[in-house]
């Protein structure tokens, strides 16, 4: 509906281009194979012994097959979204295969599914291959000015924002046998069961990536970029709607509702940390030290039984003084280094994350005067209660149950919903404009006026200051604020989540930091292999998509100042 | 005084180390205005290059001759190391904004602290590193200051090759090269100067003197451990800073400086922040007051600013 029809012009229908035959049949081969038995035992996720039963990983293959379709008719982009589809069908199947195999200790252990579906995967590969180029490049388009507009366009950009949350709530949703912290190394030996769940939850993260993909050459992420841009604050509340109705389908389950917590106080971090380093370009990399500052606050005023303070304030007031403790944190520091070349601050927050660290673990009373109980940190943090509403306890609202962690959830919504609504408004405000001026060349914006040390200063210290008020929740969120949460791998983890997103946008860091926290957590096959994985991950896409997944326009080019190929930066 | 003027020797041995890897570092940041980070795991693997080295000798070789193999075998393994990385990781991106080679850079460190980690043998706790030289031979240097045989290794390594390359740098025509490309990278192409060798030269330079510095700590302490590279790192940039990064003596003198502050601090300060717990929190506090008062660090650093 929203792509470009390209008529053809000659009436030359004489014999099937080789390449629209061979996609053709690649895709129909897959489309069967999904219908197959693809594990000879039984034990793999989705019911991978059945047949007539698309379950599992069969669904992705089913899913990537259907562009195919877009055979039927010359559409726009067609070629290159089918050399697409094809591309990432091929990864799905090998990947399911591989994991399939190797879970069932071998290769004979595969059901008859997997042969159409390897055979059906070249094919269309080849096929996709072959297709003839000639078709215009896809291009976004917007509805006509009519009355129905409105109502159309809306109800696609709220059901975009519905899609992604399912989307996102499938990917969660999606059985682990048991949740490992992401910087805990030593994880126990590995089950099949574990290697089986990492198989099917890559083969879902790369499906979907590839259906985006696909999307895109389509140019209908163009079409939704448009409408979402028409209606920005639509699409928002859609969001956050469709976020906040997430406890209600865990029918009083709480285990993924606390993983999504711990993802959106992370987020909330992410975002923070994009104010410093994506507007203002203020490298820090000791971010985390505030965050632990604005815990350790948190949790020595929470009337915790092993905090030595025996204060008790309210909530409310403990976030906003966390809030204030670590901003005056970053103020003391940033006052000195900011006049100073940017590598130094680097390095003076580095040093600042580790004096953080050594510091909470030395005040235990032996090595230093009595503060957080070193090494075992401030833990059995209460839970909170507002009035007579106990976060701890289970509720049932609308007749749905919903465990006590759904509480939690809704306050790190909260929190996030605050910090980006702060992001936002800054970013659009004169302040947010000269940030990116000082980022493009701090010489040029002095020279027109901006005074660069304060603003700089600015952006360090409500950078500090939403990381303590992130910490103060995320303290009582976890129940325990410990020095071995805030080791500088945590503050370079928290960096490449913006970087990984893309520097300076919102969708950005949220992307960025789901995708860093569930990785570790749901690839457990790599076990140790984790932050080897990390560190090469750090160097790929600072080599090959420097600019982020979600890059801001302004950043692209800037990144790909020489290249003249407007494509890419049209991706995503 | 006595633990005054031990601790003074002490804090020669440890501003020796920082020293050496300092160097590597003020080079590379003062040509290419990076701070490779990665620069802490080139010191680890110049560690694990030397006790691999040893592994792979006949058992009883003399020291006389596995120690000088040993040393060469730590380079071997740091400078290719620095070479690959300078290539694959740090050249493609020379041209980007500043901050891609600075996450680069972290991406290269995590990665080769856990290929050491997870692929080196038992790597994952510290390894044993044999003690060639006797730890418990002790040079008298007065009533009762002394000063280990290791230790005493360690500054005499660390002496010549810091004078080695000062000389290096000061006289031989590569050298000169070197510092006209930290002056100016373009005038120095335009003078006929490969600049792509020069800076992979001051990567090679920087390695062979973290290494060295490797293999004396395991020396020192009788293990390495893939771990050691990263705070080691970090206080050797703290000493490239603050003798004034970009400037060799600088980081020579940065070394010492910070040696001095840490065990300075560690013996004398007011008395809940002394002790070792405390040491590394001291070399920060000195680098932030050294930041504030004197930003270009000790003895002034020789690159301008650049846009």
């Amino acid at each position: 509906m929203t792509t470009q029809t390209v008529t053809e012009t000659s009436g030359a229908r004489t014999a099937p281009d080789l390449g629209v035959l061979l996609t053709g049949a690649g895709a129909v081969l897959l489309a069967v194979s999904a219908f197959l038995p693809w594990a000879g035992y039984a034990g793999f996720p989705g019911k991978m012994t059945l047949s007539g039963y698309p379950g599992g990983a069969r669904l992705y293959v089913l899913l990537l097959a259907l562009p195919a379709l877009a055979l039927l008719r010359p559409v726009a982009g067609r070629a290159a979204a089918l050399r697409a589809a094809a591309n990432v069908e091929l990864a799905v199947v090998a990947l399911t295969v591989y994991f399939v195999a190797y879970a069932g200790g071998g290769f004979v252990n595969v059901g008859g599914g997997v042969y159409p579906a390897m055979i059906g995967a070249v094919l269309y590969v080849v096929g996709s291959r072959r297709l003839p180029a000639t078709e215009a490049v896809a291009e976004g388009m917007a509805f006509p000015d009519a009355s129905w507009r409105f109502p159309v366009e809306s109800l696609v950009v709220a059901g975009t924002a519905g899609l992604a949350l399912w989307l996102f709530v499938i990917g969660l949703g999606m059985p682990i046998s048991s949740i490992a912290s992401g910087s805990d190394l030593t994880l126990g030996p590995l089950s099949i069961n574990d290697v089986a769940n990492s198989g099917q939850f890559l083969a879902y993260v790369i499906t979907i990536a590839g259906l985006a993909l696909v999307a895109g050459r389509l140019g209908l992420l163009k079409s939704l970029t448009i409408m979402t841009g028409r209606h920005p604050k639509l699409f928002v509340a859609a969001g956050f709607i469709a976020a906040a109705a997430f406890p209600f389908t865990q029918s009083g389950s709480g285990e993924s509702l606390s993983i999504a917590a711990r993802i959106g106080v992370f987020a909330a971090a992410a975002v923070g940390l994009n104010i410093v380093v994506g507007l203002a370009g203020l490298l820090d990399l000791g971010y985390i030290a505030f965050f632990g500052v604005g815990a350790y606050f948190g949790a020595l005023v929470s009337g915790s039984v092993t905090s030595v303070t025996g204060v008790h304030l309210p909530f409310a007031l403990t976030i906003v003084l966390g809030g204030l403790v670590s901003g005056i944190f970053g103020l003391l520091l940033g006052a000195p280094t900011l006049r100073l070349r940017g590598d130094y601050l680097a390095i003076v927050t580095l040093g600042f994350g580790e004096i953080f660290r050594i510091t909470v673990n030395n005040l235990d009373g032996s090595a230093g005067p009595s503060l957080t109980n070193g090494p075992n940190g401030v833990s059995n943090i209460p839970d909170l209660a507002l009035g007579s509403f106990n976060f701890g306890a289970n509720h049932t609202l609308f007749g749905i149950d919903l465990s006590f962690q759904s509480n939690y959830y809704w306050l790190e919504l909260l929190l996030l919903a605050f910090v980006m609504t702060s992001f936002l408004r800054l970013s659009e405000s004169r302040i947010g404009r000269a940030w990116v001026a000082i980022r493009e060349d701090e010489l040029a914006a002095a020279a027109t006026g901006i005074n660069t040390t304060r603003l700089k200063l600015l952006a360090f210290a409500l950078g500090a200051t939403l990381a303590g008020a992130a910490g103060t929740v995320n303290a009582h969120v976890v129940k325990v604020a410990a020095p071995d949460s805030f080791t500088f791998i945590e503050s370079a983890t928290l960096l490449a989540a913006i970087i990984l997103g893309g520097m300076g946008t919102v969708p950005g860091a949220l992307l960025g930091a789901t995708v860093l926290y569930l990785l570790p957590e749901k690839l457990r096959f790599l076990h140790d292999l984790r932050l080897l994985v990390f560190g090469i991950a750090l160097v790929l896409i600072m080599r090959l998509r420097p600019e982020g997944l979600v890059a801001s326009k302004r950043r692209a080019r800037e990144f790909h100042e020489h290249e003249t190929d407007p494509a890419a930066e049209a991706v995503a | 005084m006595d633990v005054f003027f031990q601790q003074l020797v002490n804090a020669i041995v440890l501003g020796a180390t920082y020293g050496l890897v300092a160097l590597g570092y003020t080079m590379v940041y003062g040509i290419v205005q990076l701070i490779n980070f990665a620069h802490g795991e080139i010191y680890m693997l110049g560690g694990f290059g030397a006790l691999t080295t040893y592994l792979a000798l006949p058992s009883g070789t003399p020291a006389g001759i596995a120690l000088p193999l040993m040393l060469v075998g730590g380079i071997v393994v740091s400078v290719t190391a620095a070479v690959i990385m300078e290539r694959f990781a740090y050249r493609p991106l020379r041209s980007a904004p500043r901050l891609a080679p600075l996450i680069t850079a972290i991406g290269v460190s995590v990665f080769l602290q856990e290929l050491v980690r997870n692929f080196y043998p038992n790597a994952k706790a510290a390894r044993n590193f044999p003690q060639l030289v006797n730890p418990d031979y002790q040079v008298k240097l007065g009533s009762s200051v002394q000063i280990s045989a290791p230790q005493l290794l360690t500054v005499v390594v660390a002496l010549v090759g810091m004078v080695t390359l000062s000389t290096f740098v000061r006289r031989s025509r590569t050298g000169r090269a070197m510092q006209a490309t930290a002056q100016d990278p373009d005038t120095a192409r335009l003078m006929g100067i490969d600049t792509d060798r020069i800076i992979v030269t001051a990567f090679v330079l920087g390695a062979a003197l973290a290494a060295l510095a490797g293999v004396s700590s395991g020396l020192q302490f009788g293990q390495v451990d893939f771990h050691m590279g990263f705070i080691t790192g970090v206080k050797a940039f703290t000493a490239a800073v603050l003798g004034g990064i970009g400037n060799i003596s600088g980081a020579v003198l940065g070394g010492f400086t910070l040696g001095l502050v840490e065990v300075m601090a560690t013996q004398y300060a007011p008395d809940p922040f002394s002790g070792g717990a405390w040491k590394d929190a001291w070399s920060f506090v000195v680098l932030i007051i050294v930041l504030v008062f004197r930003p270009t660090g000790l003895l002034g650093e020789r690159v301008a600013a650049r846009a």
